[in-house]
């Protein structure tokens, strides 16, 4: 479109304008404020091909100098002026408060796409035989049916794989134990892990470096122009934004708070005990026990990202828990034996249950809390005796089966891309 | 060097003008008012100490939080209240935390009579749902009840040694909270802000305060007032009264 009565030159030199304001704010970052660069604008002066020129330009004697500073003056403008890719809007459930998209690793189409390669391609382990999808496999969602992950050469991990269902909207520590501060830190982990995928960021990054398809798409996704930029940051940065499209909101739990289903008579029952309706003295169900169980496993994600011991193991003392959980990332004694609230998204799916996969069924885990767990002083003040009958432990079942998302586990754009052929 | 000399000048005269002019006079001062914990005599803490209750038993407290709406400082002249926050959860709940959280806001500077806030979530925010709220902003689904009770205004949670064994096997769980609630606090003391050598604020809660105040003391020995939720909050309101009449202001 072309605006009558303003000439031609007048858009170049509102263009121009543009770029020398951007680059202007690069340069009074770097040298002024000193603050740390967004990454686009890091892409653009890291430019090694833009540097060297500007080198070279600058360096330049005689009668071209002028012209070569210009040159060089130039590039940079055009380097500052380089679109960013647009961010992929994905859509989220209204009944959610929105993801919050880290500003430094929006998700885009290519790094959406590269993150979701990555996260089936056993490239990323030591000796290419195990990936995040072996693990986390998208028809259990995200989890592997067994007590504790097996690693390459056969190793156990060390606990049992966390499901990704809605990992995005998780803005607090991740792991068991919250070890990682956010799903580009946590996407690290496992790639380091010697029980897990083996241990060798730097084979990893050589590997990606040299290979035909990933090297250039790794580019594209983040503006890398040597292979040198490459770093591990970019391989966790593409299986976050992955992990972030992991969304699920349309099992029944949902759909009947959207008022277009209803539960059954064992459901609603089994709700009314999770989310403790017989708290009001006054309401239909106030003879019932409650299970307490919203306090911690809080809608719609079905965790408060707290950490707690719910009462699985005896400990006189601190000090008796085999797995210190959190208390080995904070060293703080009265965080021992405490762990990460899990979701109970899609839970029905996810067995075997806990942190060390003890517990083979649901019903194992609601015969637990019924039962009030084991003593530790640390343990939750609401884990406690329940008093559930088996109605209204059937009740509970029947409710956690209602978290379940069929449409999220069997979504085509969460798996492995199926190639044409195979 | 005529080269630099070419490249530099424009972008020196970009930054000489788009520098700010003469900075102003301030008028505003960075306010900071701490929150602290106590129980009783002492600083709360967390798990790791144990406090005598005044009918015989040991507590170790877990969990002590409330959300505060409308934090105002009051001005001398009487003139409009300056809002400081719409809402902050003030809370305690690990062992790695001290007993006293600060928060910073940035106010006129000029002479103050006092300080008001309600004790609660305020109703107009209290009828909002949680998903219009940042996934990590203070009226967040953590604290929601559900859509009829609405947010929890305030938790005490602690573990009890009822029978003097050392074994902290009787939770106590206090999750108070409904518009009728709702409690307008109001501190009435002279403070002047300047900018400089301002005095500090501190909010002083104590969780004993909240269950017993010496006369009265709150039942943990009952079974039925070991655990107060959601829509049963005739039992709470003994605790909240108390917890809204027990703060203080101290300014030094």
């Amino acid at each position: 479109m072309r605006l009558e009565g303003i000439h031609p030159y007048f858009t170049i030199v509102v263009a121009f304008c543009h770029c020398l304001y951007r680059l202007f704010s690069s340069f009074k970052k770097i040298f002024i404020e000193g603050s740390p660069l967004s990454s686009e604008e890091r892409a653009a002066w890291t430019s090694e091909q833009t540097r060297r020129v500007l080198r070279r330009s600058c360096a330049a004697k005689g009668a071209g100098g002028e012209v070569s500073v210009f040159i060089a003056a130039l590039l940079l403008l055009l380097t500052a002026c380089q679109p960013a890719e647009e961010p992929v809007l994905i859509p989220e459930p209204e009944a959610f408060a929105s993801i919050i998209y880290p500003s430094d690793n929006p998700t885009t189409r290519a790094g959406l796409a590269l993150g979701r390669d990555l996260f089936f391609d056993p490239i990323l382990s030591a000796d290419s035989t195990i990936s995040c999808g072996t693990c986390h496999q998208p028809e259990r969602a995200f989890t592997d049916g067994l007590e504790k992950s097996i690693g390459i050469y056969g190793r156990v991990g060390r606990r049992n794989a966390p499901g990704l269902t809605n990992v995005g909207y998780l803005y607090e520590t991740l792991f068991w134990d919250g070890r990682a501060d956010n799903l580009e830190a946590q996407a690290l982990h496992p790639i380091a892990e010697a029980n897990e995928m083996g241990g060798s960021w730097p084979l990893v990054v050589s590997k990606l470096r040299q290979h035909a398809d990933y090297w250039p798409r790794l580019q594209e996704a983040f503006g890398l122009t040597a292979k040198k930029e490459l770093s591990p940051d970019h391989v966790g940065k593409a299986l976050a934004q992955f992990q972030r499209s992991l969304i699920s909101g349309d099992s029944k739990y949902d759909r009947v708070e959207r008022g277009v289903d209803t539960y059954d008579e064992l459901e609603a029952l089994g709700y009314a005990i999770f989310f403790d309706l017989a708290d009001d003295p006054d309401g239909a169900f106030a003879n019932l026990p409650t299970g307490e169980c919203a306090h911690c496993h809080t809608p719609p994600h079905f965790t408060n990202q707290r950490f707690f011991n719910n009462g699985l193991d005896l400990a006189h003392d601190l000090a008796d828990f085999d797995d210190a959980g959190r208390g080995a990332i904070t060293e703080n004694p009265f965080d021992r034996g405490v762990f990460r609230t899990p979701t109970l998204r899609n839970i029905a799916l996810t067995a075997p249950y806990m942190h060390d996969g003890r517990m083979k069924t649901l019903a194992e885990v609601v015969d637990h809390y019924n039962s009030g767990g084991q003593y530790a002083e640390n343990r939750s003040a609401n884990v406690f005796p329940l008093g559930l009958n088996p109605r209204q432990k059937a009740g509970l079942l029947a409710f956690l089966q209602t978290l379940t998302d069929t449409s999220f586990v069997n979504n085509e754009n969460y798996r492995p891309l199926q190639l044409s052929g195979e | 060097m005529k080269s630099y000399f070419y490249f530099l000048l424009p972008l020196l005269l970009l930054i000489v003008s788009c520098e700010d002019d003469d900075d102003p006079v301030s008028t505003e001062a960075e306010l900071s008012i701490a929150f602290r914990g106590e129980f009783g005599e002492d600083d709360l803490a967390i798990q790791s100490a144990t406090y005598d209750y005044p009918t015989g038993e040991q507590l170790k407290v877990l969990l002590f939080q409330y959300y505060l709406s409308d934090l105002e400082l009051l001005p001398a002249d009487g003139g409009d209240a300056v809002r400081l926050s719409d809402i902050e959860l003030i809370r305690w709940m690990s062992a790695t935390e001290g007993p006293v959280a600060t928060k910073t806001y940035t106010v006129p500077t000029g002479d103050y009579q006092g300080i008001r806030f309600g004790l609660g979530v305020k109703p107009e925010l209290n009828a909002q749902d949680p998903n219009n709220s940042p996934a990590d902003g203070t009226l967040n689904e953590n604290e929601f009840w559900n859509a009829s009770a609405r947010y929890v205004f305030a938790k005490i949670e602690a573990n009890a040694d009822m029978e003097g064994d050392g074994v902290f096997d009787t939770p106590l769980t206090y999750h108070m909270g409904s518009d009728a609630l709702y409690t307008t606090i109001t501190f009435t003391q002279d403070f002047s802000l300047d900018g400089s050598n301002d005095p500090q604020l501190t909010i002083i809660s104590d969780v004993l305060a909240a269950l017993s105040d010496g006369n009265n003391t709150f039942d943990i020995s009952d079974a039925d007032q070991q655990r107060v939720h959601g829509g049963n909050q005739a039992i709470a309101s003994d605790i909240w009264n108390r917890l809204a009449n027990q703060f203080e202001l101290e300014v030094r």
